[in-house]
């Protein structure tokens, strides 16, 4: 499989176990509520809820004003489809806020991380530095060793 | 050693398990520090109500007492119906709530946008900070180089 591939599947995946730590204790590790909050968020978020949606809408109006149907339980204005969206926005806001604070939950776990490897990376990158320092003044030695190896020799 | 091996990234993981479900947690980014253990008075009652509104506690309570206020009105259960099919009271409440709702989801998106901001900030200050490290490595790989071509000269002085 190739690393194009790889990294495909395991954005569609989400339940797929991730490489990532950050993505393991987000995704993998996440508890009953997370997961439902996620999906609630992915199901509102969806092209297929808007399209449901409006379907519904449209046979609720038609349904409601059409002569043909006898029954009805929600003449012009429409007050109990005004009630409905109602509820459905009054519940939007709170399944927005709580995926939003599930992004910022992860945004937070990631700059932990990031602080985490910088910590690691600064390290070793000072400990390149120093070793090339410790190399040049062997080289600078050796340089020393040989001048002085000529200069003993040359007077003779 | 400095290496990132199995074991030390089990350890880092530790570290992130135990901070992952608690925003009050000692942070060791500068950007988590300033966001949250900084946050002025207004952004943290912003970060409150966001976390109230956006949680799983609120939307059953509120899904319990809307079925509650339906029920009642619709079947006259117990108590005198002050608010009869269609319900029109319990329309304006939700509307209410959902006035609200908007802004509070900005307020909380804002102060997101804000980290963000400060975050790509931080980034700029650090990936300035990584060039000097690794020009002064380069430097220091350029002074090693030339010593050793000066070794090399004497050497091929001396068997010429």
């Amino acid at each position: 499989m190739s690393a194009d591939t790889e990294v495909t599947t395991a954005r569609r995946t989400v339940a797929a176990k991730h490489k990532h730590p950050v993505n393991q204790l987000f995704h993998d590790e996440a508890t009953r509520g997370e997961r439902v909050a996620d999906q609630a968020a992915a199901g509102i978020g969806s092209w297929w809820f808007l399209i449901i949606q409006s379907v519904l809408i449209a046979i609720w109006v038609f349904i409601n004003s059409v002569e043909f149907f006898t029954h009805k339980w929600d003449l012009y204005p429409f007050i109990l489809l005004n009630l409905m969206f109602t509820i459905q926005a009054a519940f939007t806001g709170p399944v927005l806020l709580l995926s939003g604070n599930r992004q910022a939950q992860k945004d937070r776990l990631r700059l932990e991380h990031t602080a985490e490897v910088a910590e690691v990376s600064e390290r070793a990158t000072l400990e390149i530095l120093e070793e090339i320092e410790r190399n040049t003044e062997a080289t600078l030695k050796v340089l020393e060793h040989l001048k002085k190896r000529r200069d003993s020799k040359s007077p003779s | 050693m400095a290496q990132p091996d199995a074991s030390g990234s089990h350890v880092l993981v530790h570290r992130l398990r135990l901070k992952h479900r608690d925003p009050k947690a000692d942070h060791k980014h500068p950007i988590n520090r300033a966001h949250y253990e900084e946050a002025s008075r207004g952004a943290r009652i912003a970060d409150q109500v966001s976390a109230v509104l956006g949680s799983w506690t609120f939307i059953i309570i509120q899904s319990v007492l809307l079925l509650a206020w339906a029920a009642v009105n619709y079947w006259g259960l117990f108590v005198r119906h002050w608010d009869p099919y269609p319900f029109i009271l319990l329309n304006l409440v939700l509307s209410f709530q959902a006035t609200y709702a908007g802004p509070i989801v900005l307020l909380a998106g804002n102060r997101h946008a804000q980290k963000d901001r400060i975050t790509l900030e931080h980034m700029a200050d650090e990936a300035d900070k990584g060039e000097e490290q690794i020009n002064r490595i380069l430097v220091e790989i350029k002074k090693n180089t030339d010593l050793t071509l000066r070794i090399l000269k004497e050497l091929e002085a001396e068997f010429a």
